[in-house]
Order: structure tokens, then sequence, then C-alpha cells
């Protein structure tokens, strides 16, 4: 187990420089840049940007730099906000998504898993088909589009919620957006939950279970639930890194001031160390959630040994 | 599924539907004369959104206008955008003199004007700034805008001087001046050659005499590049042979501190609209003190010390910036003033939002009092428009398309002028309601007493006669569209915004009236920026200006040959020299004149499709006051106060033709004797 995680955290190093290598030259072949705006600026005042930014070294040079600079973890100045660094942003921007995401996801796992079990165990009855209605409500409906929803009823009718902004992360501000961004997790966990629980109801151990005679309540959480969530566990990983690593709509949806917005606007501003930090950081989380799930299936599942 | 075709079913359905139909009812009904929640905040703090989260706050670095409007709070400069009109009234600087042929200014700066550390700022403050922002390592993306400044373009180019490898007896050089070797460069640069008016002693300084003296001899400072443009020219390689190149120094540049309170600016041209670029944030003063002391992090609230009515108190990226009253500031009788009911405003929060949908919501429910212009979504226009606190006024900005003057059929004025007139302009503003039709391209209703010339709108009947007319026609001489080479045109655009359904429409028009069919294509914004300004289009490109100053060069000048900043690739010598003589006339109103000329001019020869100049189209709760619809939705916010007394709330958009707030009792006069 050890061996398989060492082997593990060893491959992510060459797995995030391959990430970063492909971004840069990504946004190498994007035409425009950071400087460039709606009104064009002077021939020297160019040159002066890119004397300053090193622009003009060659490609290999600015290859190396940003390597050195992604190896040791300090990605530099942004170009598009001069005066804050890369990891400044990430740490100041991190605790926002963080704290989004997770509650989001917490919110997702008990209502989701919760639901779906009543829908597998009831399989065909009222509960059933309600639930699993609410859960293709859940998936179709877009958060751009439920986001304002929530709004309109909570904020601009009944004035419960404040309809945007952070407010230092107070409770009254985090309802909405968690609301938000859970529906769509909630929705596939309910269903994930529901399609695994049925396989092993179905299973030959299950059955096995009950012959010994053990009650439903210990068939159910000892051994259908342990089997039936393999499957919200394997969505868990990447879920939540993306989750953690910000969500652009419903940050733009409720001008929050989370990773999602630098990312999305450094995209448009070619603002190369702030993509590299972001793309680097993105990587490291996925590649870290999908070792964690890995370890989490050998935990729940006692058939999976690495 | 049984549960899906039940009566439970079907009865859930119809109350989601009917509940959703019930908020949408309560949202558009509603005969308030006001949008939403309107109390006045109870916290002396006014909350506004500024737009997308701000560069830098640095105002030498941001260029943005969301930038600009937290600028005006943190850092005064010589004058300030006045809060009707944006043109200039008095700020660190509280007079200021012009020399005959406008090259050239004193500013007299007030004694009290203090940084928020109660230091006084001072002429040389000035002078530090207008360096550092002019140097090649600040990489200033405005510098360009100070280029009228003696020598501030060389010096931002890091380009050399040229003079004899040994001082003369007296140690001084001789330099290589520029009518040395370009005798033919006459006009600008001649007509400062003038000895100084001797009338003020103290103004007589060796300094001076070097901005007077003939210009010097300038060439890049980039070696490769000096070497081909010495090789070019064999009179200018014989006048450089044996001779030494030194870089063109902060100090030479055409700004001069002759006291602590007086600063003297040079130009190289007459520029009698310079004092309107003055208001910039790239002229704004900035703290040596914090610069030098803290580098890259001088603006963290702590470091940064700063000129304005307003310091910062917090900063936090897209999420908020914080500013309060700065105790120092010089202006006690405007500034803070109140009704005998109103509120003052003790700090201001800045929110960076860029969803206009949210900013509504926000506005809706009372979190926020008033935010940036082009805000109010389509979709809402028509329930946003009757209310009392919507902002109905033209900008400093212009809607058009480019004509591609340098490629067929576009190089024939006939056919740019056909395209023009068969589109419907009237119609266009009504569909798109937050427009006025353009039919000049210095917006029209903006600039007080300037004669804006006469053009026509709409005629379709014209424009097929002049595609006849350019030789698009049948064998009888009528208009033939099978004859136009539609393939030789597109209309290129970039799909942000409304561009898109404009460009549509806009292709409707000519379908209509021409019976073309011109093709659309679409371009990623940062790729179109690339391929317009070098004409690389076939035809037409969508193009826009905003005014970088109040004044209509700032839109005639778009066309002067070297410009840069021309998608249209159209320039006429006839044109520049009628905007250079429009420039020396020092009469205001004369000159307004001679400017609407060459704009007459300009409009005959077509180069662009006029579509449009944008209204501000933002909101204010009416019981924000002082804060006005102006074309540059710039606010001066020490003037801006809240007004708690419900009979003197706005009851639309304020008014904005009395007098301008802020005048120095000098300018009253002036424009008193000017009506």
């Amino acid at each position: 187990m050890l061996r398989f995680i060492i082997r593990r955290l060893i491959v992510i190093v060459p797995m995030v420089l391959i990430v970063v290598t492909l971004t840069w030259g990504l946004i190498r072949l994007a035409p425009g840049n950071f400087y460039t705006g709606e009104k064009r600026i002077p021939k020297a005042i160019e040159k002066n940007i890119r004397e300053k930014y090193g622009l003009n070294r060659p490609w290999y040079v600015q290859y190396g730099k940003m390597m050195g600079s992604v190896l040791r973890g300090d990605f530099g100045m942004s170009l598009t906000y001069p005066g804050q660094s890369v990891n400044q942003i990430l740490w100041s921007t991190l605790p926002v998504s963080a704290t989004l995401g997770l509650l989001a996801y917490i919110l997702a796992l008990a209502v989701g898993v919760t639901t779906g079990t009543i829908a597998a165990l009831k399989q065909n009855s009222k509960w059933d088909y309600a639930s699993m209605a609410f859960a293709m409500l859940g998936i179709s409906i877009p958060n751009f589009v439920l986001g304002p929803l929530l709004v309109l009823l909570f904020s601009l009718t009944l004035f419960w919620l404040p309809p945007a902004l952070w407010g230092g992360g107070s409770p009254a501000n985090l309802i909405l957006p968690v609301l938000t961004l859970s529906a769509i997790y909630m929705a596939f966990i309910a269903r994930l939950t529901r399609s695994g629980m049925l396989e092993v109801l179905r299973s030959d151990y299950v059955r096995t279970a009950r012959a010994k005679g053990l009650s439903e309540v210990q068939v159910v959480f000892r051994h259908v639930l342990r089997g039936g969530i393999m499957p919200v566990v394997s969505f868990s990983g990447p879920a939540l890194a993306f989750l953690i690593a910000g969500t652009v709509v419903v940050e733009r949806v409720f001008a929050l001031p989370g990773l999602g917005n630098y990312f999305i606007n450094a995209n448009f501003a070619r603002d190369e160390p702030l993509i590299i930090g972001i793309v680097a950081f993105i990587s490291i989380a996925v590649l870290i959630f999908n070792l964690l799930v890995d370890i989490g299936y050998a935990y729940i599942d006692p058939r999976i040994r690495y | 599924m049984s549960f899906l075709r039940s009566a439970q079913f079907n009865l859930a359905i119809a109350l989601v539907s009917l509940s959703l139909l019930a908020i949408g009812c309560s949202v558009s009904a509603g005969n308030d004369p006001y949008f939403g929640r309107t109390a006045p905040p109870q916290n002396h703090t006014l909350h506004y959104v500024t737009g997308s989260e701000v560069e830098s706050l640095d105002p030498q670095v941001g260029t943005g206008q969301p930038d600009t409007r937290i600028y005006m709070a943190l850092f005064e400069g010589l004058v300030e955008y006045g809060p009707k009109t944006t043109l200039p009234i008095p700020g660190v600087a509280e007079k200021w003199d012009l020399n005959k042929d406008s090259s050239e200014f004193v500013f007299h700066l007030r004694h009290d004007a203090r940084w928020s550390n109660g230091d006084p700022i001072t002429a040389d403050d000035f002078v530090y700034s207008f360096r550092r922002g002019f140097s090649p390592a600040q990489a200033s993306r405005a510098a360009y805008l100070g280029y009228y400044i003696k020598y501030a373009e060389a010096y931002n180019e890091g380009a050399v001087f040229v003079r004899d490898p040994k001082p003369n007896a007296q140690g001084e050089y001789t330099y290589v001046l520029e009518k040395d070797v370009k005798p033919e460069a006459t006009g600008i640069e001649a007509a400062t050659e003038r000895a100084p008016e001797g009338e003020d002693a103290s103004l007589d300084t060796p300094f001076h005499h070097f901005m007077h003296a003939p210009s010097r001899l300038v060439l890049p400072g980039d070696e490769k590049d000096r070497a081909e443009e010495i090789n070019k020219d064999p009179k200018l390689k014989a006048a450089v042979a044996g001779k030494e190149f030194v870089p063109v120094k902060a100090e030479d540049i055409g700004v001069e501190p002759i006291d602590p309170y007086t600063l003297r600016v040079t130009l190289t041209q007459p520029a009698p609209f310079f004092i309107k670029l003055m208001a910039h944030q790239f002229f704004r003063v900035v703290p040596k003190k914090a610069i030098e002391q803290y580098k890259d992090t001088w603006t963290q609230p702590g470091h940064i010390i700063c000129s304005g009515p307003f310091v910062l108190k917090e900063w936090k990226p897209y999420n908020r910036v914080v500013v309060e009253r700065n105790p120092y500031y010089w202006d006690k009788t405007e500034y803070w003033k109140q009704s005998p009911t109103g509120e003052k405003i003790e700090q201001i929060i800045y929110y960076p939002l860029q969803d206009n949908s949210t900013i509504m919501n926000l506005y809706k429910s009372g979190e926020i009092d008033a935010f940036l212009n082009h805000t109010v979504p389509k979709a809402w226009l028509d329930v946003i428009i009757p209310k009392r606190d919507y902002m109905d006024a033209p900008e400093n900005a212009i809607d058009y398309y480019d004509f591609n003057c340098k490629k067929p059929p576009m190089t024939d004025a006939r056919v740019r002028k056909a395209f023009n007139l068969a589109v419907d302009k009237e119609a266009y503003a009504k569909w798109r309601k937050i427009v006025k039709p353009a039919s000049t391209f210095v917006p029209a209703g903006i600039f007080p007493s300037y004669p804006t010339p006469q053009a026509e709108l709409f005629n379709p009947q014209k424009s097929r006669q002049l595609l006849a007319e350019a030789g698009y026609a049948d064998a009888h001489g009528n208009y033939d569209p099978k004859k136009f080479p539609v393939n030789d045109v597109e209309l290129t655009y970039n799909p942000d915004g409304s561009n898109g359904e404009i460009a549509e429409w806009v292709q409707a028009q000519w379908k209509q009236n021409l019976q073309l069919t011109i093709p659309l294509k679409a371009l990623e914004f940062r790729t179109f920026l690339t391929a317009r300004p070098k004409g690389e289009f076939k035809g037409i490109a969508r193009d826009g200006w905003v005014g970088d100053y109040m004044d209509p060069f700032t839109y005639l000048g778009l066309f002067a040959s070297g410009a840069g900043d021309n998608g249209t690739q159209w320039t006429d010598p006839k044109f520049d020299k009628m905007l250079d003589d429009a420039n020396r006339i020092p009469d205001p109103q004369e000159r307004y004149n001679a400017l609407a000329k060459a704009e007459a001019y300009l409009l005959d020869q077509q180069p662009f499709l006029l579509l449009s100049i944008p209204k501000v189209n933002w909101m204010k709760k009416p019981y924000v006051k002082d804060m006005f619809p102006n074309p540059g939705t710039l606010h001066a916010w020490k003037f801006v106060y809240i007004e708690t007394d419900q009979s003197r709330w706005d009851q639309g958009t304020p008014d904005m033709t009395g007098e301008e707030l802020g005048l120095a009792d000098w300018q009253k006069e002036q424009t008193a004797s000017a009506r």
C-alpha cells in the first residue's frame, strides 16, 4: 500500500510538467497578447512592455524560466494584475473556492446518497420515481438557470437572503451558491447510488448475508451500501478537485472572489504566469484526489488490494 | 412509469410552473417610480459597482475605466474631471496659463494640497510622477497620451540624441539638430522655435531656453534600428559621422518645476486640448516616498500614500476595494458638502463585478446604490427605462464599422457612402434602445459649443444610385446587384456582447436596401484586434472608439497620418493640415469651427459606416445626489452625497445643463464671457 502511494506521488511531478508544457504551448499558439486591448498601443510602448516581461527573449529561455518557476512553486507576478503575485492570488482565492466546493459536495453526498439508497431499496415505488424525477431535474437544469431562479425567489421576492457577494463568507451569503452548486452533484450521486445499490442488491453475497440471518439494517449498511457506493467514490475524485478549483458560473452569478473568476479572465487576457499557476494547481488537485479515491477503494471494498 | 402519468405528477408540474409564473409576474409588475428597494444607507457608506477587477491601484498602470473611477478617489491630478461635463475643473492646480500658440502650460499649484501622510504636494511631485510614467522601465500603456510633451516620446522609446564627443570651452556640448538633417520637417517643430516670452523674469530659466532651442535630432536607441535608419539616408549618415549617441534622459522631458508651487509643461506642438488630458489617470500625482520604499507592493493598504479626497482602507481582489475620507484633503468647501438633512459619505465600497444580471439583482435588493455604465441587460430595458432612477444620456464614444479603404471595392468613396446610407440608423437606435443614431463621427451633443456638421442618416434610393455610378449598373445605367463583387467583401467582427446580433441586423439592411448578401465573419477578440489595425480584413470590420479626453480632436485625430489606431487605413494630407491648422487657433470657439470643417471633409470621404452613439445606461438610487450621467461615467467622488430627505430626491436623470461644480472663479468668469 505504502509503495503504491509513493509510486503514485512520484508520478505526479512528470504529469504536472507535461500538462504545464502543453498549456504553455497552447498559450503561445493563441493570437494576441496580455497587453492587446481595444485601443492599439504604439510600437515603442509595446517594446517597453516586451522588454519588461522578457517576451523578446528566445522561446527556450522563456520556457526554461516558466519551468523553473513551476518547479520552485513560485509562479511569479500576474501580468494583468501587476502588484499581485500568482501565489498570493491562489492563496487568497483558494479558501473561498474550497469552502464553497466542500460544503456543496458534503450537501450533495448527504442528500444524494440518502435519496439514492431509498430509491434503490424501494425500487419502482412512488419514492423511487419522485426522487429520480428530482434527480433528472437536477441534472437537466444548468446552474446558470438554477442560480438566478433561487435568487429571484429568496432574494428579490422574499428578501430573505442577499442575491450575491461574498460578505466575508457569512452563512447567509453561502446558502444560495452552495445550493446551486450542489444540485447537479446531488442528482448525479443519487442516480449513481441507486444503480450501484440495485446491482449489489442482486448479488450473491447479499443473498448470503440475508441467508445468514442478518437484520435488514445490517445487510444494507455493512454490505449493500459498501458495494453500492463504489461508483460514487470514483466520481468523487475529479468532482471534488474541480469543485475546489473554482466554479466559474456560480462565482460569476453570485459574485464570489474564487479561483474560477481569475482562471477565466486569465485565459481571455493571456496572462501566462496566472494560467500556468492555476493549471498546475488544478492538475495537482486532480491527481491527488484520484489517488485518494484509489486509497478509498481499498478501504471500502475488501476485494481490492494494492 | 405509472407516477409520471399519475395525477399527482401533473399536479406537481402545474404547481411548480404556477409558482415560477407568480415569481415572474411579481418581477415585471410594479408601478414603483424606482427600481427595487429604495432606502438610503444608514452607515455613511456608498456602495458602488465599478466593473471588472481593477488591474492595479497604480494609476500609471491600469488603463480601464473601472480603474479610473477608483483612481479618482485615491489620486488627484493637476485638474479633475468635472462631474457634469467631464471637462477639467481645478485639482491640485488652482489656475493655469497658456502661451499664445497653446504649446506651453504653466500650472499654479494650490499651497494647501497635501498627501494623506500630511506632506505638501509640490511641483517636484508632479515632475517625479511624469518622469516615472514615461520611463521605459515602467512600461506604462497610457504613456502615448503624453507624447505631446517635448522629448517625452523620445525618452519613453529609449531613443538617443546625437552630439559632438567633446564639449566646447564653456563645457557645453553641441547637439545635431533635427533641422540639420530634415529641413523638410517644418510645420510643427519649427513653430516652437521661438524665444521665451520675457514677461516674467522668474520664468526665464536655462531649461526653458533648452526647451525652446531648435529641436535636437532623435534617433532610435536600438543599435540595429538606428544603423538601418542612418544607412537609408546619406545626409543623415554624414551628419552623425564621428558623433556620440547619448540616451534621452528623464531630465530632458518638457516638465520643469519653477518653484515648489509652479510647474511648467512644454509641448511639441500647439495642443489646446492638452489641459483636457491632464485629468487622465496617467498624469495624476503618485507618491515618490511610498514607491521608492515598497517598490511593487506600494499600492497595498498600509503602504500606499494618497493624494485624492479618499484613502485606501482595504483591498481584497475580486471582492471589494474600500476607501475612506482623506483628512488632509485640501477642499473643505465643496468637500463633504451636505444638505440640511444630507448624509455625508465617510467611505465608499467598490465592488468589482462583471455579471450584469448579478449587478441588477444587487441593485434591486438595495445592496448597492449605483453602478457602472452599459449595465442594464437588454431584456430588462422595457421595465427599467421608465423608472426614475435610470440614467439616460449620451457617452463620449462612437460605434462604427471600418471600411478597408486600401482594398477594392471599398477604395471607391461612392461605394463606402452607399453602404453607409443603406443602413437605417433611426430604426437601428430604436431596436437597440440604448443608443442614439449617429450621422457624424464626433458624437453629437457632448461637446456643448461644437458645431456638428450636417450629414444624412439614411437614404436607400441614393445608395443604389451611388453604386450604379460606381459602375455596378446594367446596360440602362440602373443599379444591378449582380455586378457587385460580393465575394470581395465580408463583415468581420468579434462575437462579444451584442456584436453578432448587430452584424446580422446590418447585414439584413444591406440585403433589403441593396439586394446584397454580405457574408459575416466572426473572429475571436484578440485575433480580431491583431488583424483590424493592419487592415487584414475584407471590406468591413466592426470598430468603436471611446474618447481619451473631452475634445473632438480625440476622434478626428484617429484619422491623422501615423495615428496608428486606424482600421480604415484612410489618410489624407489635406485632412492632416486642416487638423493642425485648427489646433493653432487660440480662440476655443473658432478652433471648434475649424475642427468641424475638417470633420465635414472627413464625412465626405466616408472611411467608416456610422452606427450610433452609445448611451450611458446605468442606474443610481434617487438619494445619491450630485452624481451625474456624464459622457465618461467618471465621478468626482468628493461631490457625491446621500440625501435622506425624500422631497429632495432626484426624479429622473439629473439636470446637467447648469453650471459645472467645482469651477474656480476665474473659470466661471471665462465661461460667462464665452456665453
